[in-house]
């Protein structure tokens, strides 16, 4: 990389050095003096100078006020801001004055209050009164853009930040302006609900309360909350995340950003779902099964009796089913106890990583740098990490190529990517920043790609990168921490005395379920009645990850730190973990740090737990030996179209329990490729019959043209019994 | 050197203010005015078409400096309307014990729906009954606390020079 020029600006006669090219906003910061924005956002790309709150005077150019926003910083530029310039200061009066023409100035209703922008900056640098003394323009208010976000169009400055973000960030198009001068207003494209997956990110960027989380809605005002950093657990991302308290209630979520992992943004899930803490449903008791009285409410010393009664009778013969959304503590303490007390090496692990991926480690945001990317596999990448298909659209911008492949057999793609002759293969081979990115279906994914990569020739380029997308938040963490707890090995139990399931991901895991069915007796562990009251023996409640103290790694292999933000209403894990474990002789600390400290030693090089940071930092590259894919699993053949199942985004056990988010759940939909549509006559929108052997299910159909011919892609919740194949005919 | 004299002449002073009128008064069965502008028990209130002023924005909170001040607001429904705009306080609760009276709250608000009173006679037996609810601050105090006539006097009229 080239050291860029220098060049010196006076900014109110203080000289900086900064890099050319450089924004006059952020020169004016360097020199330590403050030019004043509403609607400058780089992350969303080019300045537009709507606002004109950054005016500033700019000697040698037209003797007018200049945008500073705008501009870049020249060499020799001199620069004067209202606190030298009067015409700048004069310029700034009057924009916050005609800015304050039409705004309601009702903060103290307004949520903003006190946070705002607006508020602020009028406070600071506006002229104090105004000479305004005409009827305000009013509009209907709130009017309800979708079920999470409400638009006041009377407080709207129209910075247009809202509608950048969704044109040129999230680039779903459905937020616009409309009409004209004093009438001109912010709405939704054709007045639908604001319905995507980072919509939630514009009521943070609004800079006034015209944009505002309907969820957060009078809920609390900036002085009377806390405000945790931790990170989001419920997709691989690991987004950085602030969490709002109010009296020990969550309140809201917001970014935390993380320019390597998140760039500032989160899904709709990781910022409305924390609704679920709250379930109606949710346990707080441990659950005992009585004899004819089914599940009993039971007291905690009672619980863990009956799980150590229930251990001992299983005497090993144990199969643990994790959920890969337990923090890696937890993990580690369950494994402990499980394999050095108990003997049961089985476990139901959520996904099979291959270490391998570690040798082609990068940053997320390097794919947005990338040149040439190629996404292998079934799942969209939006629907399993979300923030990665904001990375992709940002690479495209940027003028990369995205390719998906390997729609219906990863692992198969990957093969022909590496192969001799192959297109695409020679031109990732050529490129300088190649990506591979995995989000296939079953597991193995990570060694298929990995291997994929070895033989394009990524390892001698340290700009190339691997990504396996996993399915479960802290899946690769929860891995790692089991087979750290021991070496040994052992018998897959045959029958299964004891199935202990742990987290809401795991039990509603059909395979799970079926192994349950196998099981002597069965503890789970659980956040709600739902997930496995039918069929558990014992049911001790479950945390959620906003209401615990531990560490994940993410997608990249990143170590995060989780903080509490709220104390859970029961015991967490770590803490009857501990207990029981006590009892079987083995020692577990009830403490995060603690036990991280323990195993840290094993897997993560003796990091301390108190330098996990705010904002991780991401190991470095980890070669592995020799790679070799393992041969791909076969796939089903037979007539009509192979069902891809998918897990939507909007989907589990958090999401459904929070109402705001009903709408944003997938619809009974079913994905066509565009040549199998024109073949069985089916046009967007019709209805279809889906049927495999004696199931059939009445869905809509879309035609996707990313999609490859002779798939038909379904939700998981939608597909439901259906088979490998499935025929679909119009109804 | 012994003044038998000069004790005499002291234990005769002391002796005398017997048969004066006491200055100081039978407190509660006398109670003296206070002044028009003295800080009691606040009091929150409505319009006169019943709606409430205050609209749960919360800045008497962010104004206290004792912290004794919640409020938990909510929004008005058309067939539940509290108050005049989009958002009410469902809860509003001044913890007295805390107060120190010192009037931000009432100078913070910006719809004039908290006042502090003339009330002083606040004590309770139990801790607990010192968190003032919305509807404790709504309705008038029970206890009335004479306050010297704003009319005639800007102060009350010392008891000592009424009964010198
Ligand atoms: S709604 Fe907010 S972000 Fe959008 S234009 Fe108006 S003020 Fe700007
Ligand atoms: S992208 Fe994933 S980690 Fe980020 S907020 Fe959404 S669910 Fe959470
Ligand atoms: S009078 Fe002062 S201390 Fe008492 S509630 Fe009001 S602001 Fe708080
Ligand atoms: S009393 Fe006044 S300042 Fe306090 S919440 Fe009500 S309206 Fe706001
Ligand atoms: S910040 Fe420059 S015009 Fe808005």
């Amino acid at each position: 990389m080239s050291v860029p020029e220098l060049v010196t600006v006076s900014v109110d006669g203080r000289e900086v050095q900064v890099p050319k090219g450089t924004g006059l906003v952020e020169t004016a910061l360097a020199a330590g003096i403050e030019i004043p924005v509403f609607c400058y956002e780089p992350r969303l790309g080019p300045a537009i100078g709507a606002c004109r709150m950054c005016l500033v005077e700019v000697e040698g150019m037209p003797p007018k006020p200049q945008a500073a926003c705008t501009l870049t910083a020249q060499d020799g530029m001199v620069v004067k801001t209202a606190l030298t310039s009067q015409l700048a200061r004069n310029a700034q009066n009057a924009t916050l004055e005609f800015i304050l023409v039409n705004h309601p100035l009702d903060c103290p209703v307004c949520d903003k209050g006190g946070e705002c922008p607006l508020q602020d900056l009028t406070f600071r640098f506006g002229p104090g009164r105004t000479r305004m003394t005409f009827p305000k323009r009013t509009f209907d208010k709130p009017i309800p853009i979708s079920p999470t976000i409400s638009l006041d169009r009377e407080r709207c400055i129209l910075c247009y930040r809202c509608t950048r973000f969704s044109e040129s960030v999230a680039e779903d198009g459905e937020l616009v302006a409309v009409n004209r001068g004093a009438q001109s207003m912010i709405a939704t494209f054709e007045d639908e609900p604001y319905r995507g997956r980072f919509s939630g990110n514009v009521t943070e960027l609004c800079p006034v309360g015209a944009l505002l989380p309907t969820t957060y809605r009078f809920e609390a005002r900036p002085w009377e909350i806390q405000t945790v950093p931790t990170v989001c657990g419920l997709c691989p991302v690991g987004c950085n995340v602030n969490v709002t308290t109010r009296e020990g209630k969550v309140k809201r979520v917001l970014s935390r950003n993380h320019p390597d992992v998140d760039g500032g943004w989160i899904c709709d899930k990781g910022r409305f779902a924390f609704g679920h803490l709250g379930a109606r449903d949710r346990i707080v008791d441990p659950l005992r099964r009585q004899r004819r009285r089914g599940l009993q409410p039971a007291g905690w010393d009672e619980a863990v009796d009956e799980a150590e009664r229930l251990l001992r009778a299983a005497q090993g013969r144990i199969v643990t089913a994790l959920s890969g959304s337990e923090t890696v503590e937890q993990a580690y303490g369950l494994a402990k106890l499980m394999r050095t007390g108990l003997g049961a090496h089985t476990a139901v692990l959520p996904e099979e990583i291959s270490d391998a991926v570690d040798g082609f480690r990068l940053p997320l945001s390097a794919i947005a740098g990338a040149e040439l990317i190629v996404v292998v596999g079934d799942d969209p990448v939006e629907e399993r990490a979300p923030i990665v298909d904001l990375w992709l659209r940002a690479a495209r911008r940027n003028g990369a190529e995205v390719v998906t492949t390997g729609v219906g057999g990863g692992a198969k793609a990957c093969r022909q990517l590496a192969g001799e002759d192959d297109e695409l293969g020679r031109r990732l081979r050529e490129s300088d920043r190649p990506v591979l990115i995995w989000s296939g279906s079953g597991g193995a994914g990570g060694a298929h790609v990995a291997a994929c990569a070895e033989r394009l020739g990524f390892g001698s380029k340290p700009d190339s990168g691997v990504f396996y997308l996993p399915l479960t938040p802290n899946g690769r963490g929860v891995v790692e921490a089991w087979s750290a707890a021991s070496d040994d090995e052992g018998p897959d139990p045959d029958p299964i005395g004891l199935l202990f399931v742990s987290g809401d991901e795991a039990a509603s895991d059909p395979s799970v379920r079926s192994l349950a069915e196998r099981a002597d007796a069965v503890i789970a562990t659980t956040m709600f009645q739902g997930s496995a009251v039918g069929w558990a023996d014992l049911v001790l409640p479950g945390t959620s990850y906003l209401e615990r103290d531990g560490t994940f790694v993410n997608l990249e292999g990143r170590l995060q730190r989780l903080r509490r933000a709220v104390v859970p209403p029961t015991p967490d894990e770590l803490a009857w973990i501990s207990q029981l474990a006590g009892r079987f002789g083995v020692e577990v600390s009830p403490y995060p740090s603690v036990v991280f400290g323990e195993l840290s030693e094993r897997i993560f090089g003796g990091l301390p737990y108190g330098e996990v940071g705010e904002r991780a930092a991401l190991r470095g590259r980890e070669p592995t030996g020799e790679l070799r894919a393992p041969a791909p699993a076969a796939t089903p053949k037979g007539r009509g179209l192979r069902l891809v199942r998918y897990r939507p985004l909007f989907s589990g056990a958090a999401v459904e329990r929070v109402p705001e988010l009903a709408f944003q759940r997938p619809a009974a939909e079913v994905q066509l490729s565009p040549q199998d549509a024109r073949r069985l006559r089916i046009k967007a929108g019709d209805e279809v019959d889906v049927r495999s052997n004696g199931t059939s299910r009445r869905l809509r159909a879309r035609i996707d043209k990313g999609l490859v011919a002779g798939v038909a892609r379904i939700a998981d919740e939608h597909a439901e019994e259906l088979q490998a194949t499935v025929e679909v005919a119009r109804a | 050197m012994p003044q038998p004299l000069d004790t005499v002449k002291g234990f005769g002073v002391t002796f005398k203010q017997i048969f004066k009128k006491p200055i100081t008064q039978e407190y509660p069965e006398v109670k003296r005015p206070v002044y028009p502008r003295f800080r009691g028990r606040h009091r929150l209130w409505r319009f006169e078409n019943g709606l409430e002023k205050c609209v749960g924005c919360s800045l008497c909170a962010a104004a206290c400096p004792a912290d004794c001040i919640r409020v938990v607001a909510a929004e008005n429904t058309p067939d539940n309307r509290i108050s005049a705009g989009e958002r009410y306080a469902r809860i509003y609760e001044i913890n007295m014990s805390r107060c120190i009276f010192c009037g931000y709250c009432e100078l913070a608000c910006p719809f004039d729906a908290i006042t502090l009173g003339n009330e002083y006679e606040i004590s309770e037996y139990a801790r607990d009954d010192q968190i003032y609810t919305k509807d404790m601050l709504l309705a008038p105090p029970i206890k009335r606390t004479p306050v010297a006539d704003a009319e005639l006097y800007d102060t009350p009229i010392p008891y000592y020079k009424e009964h010198a």
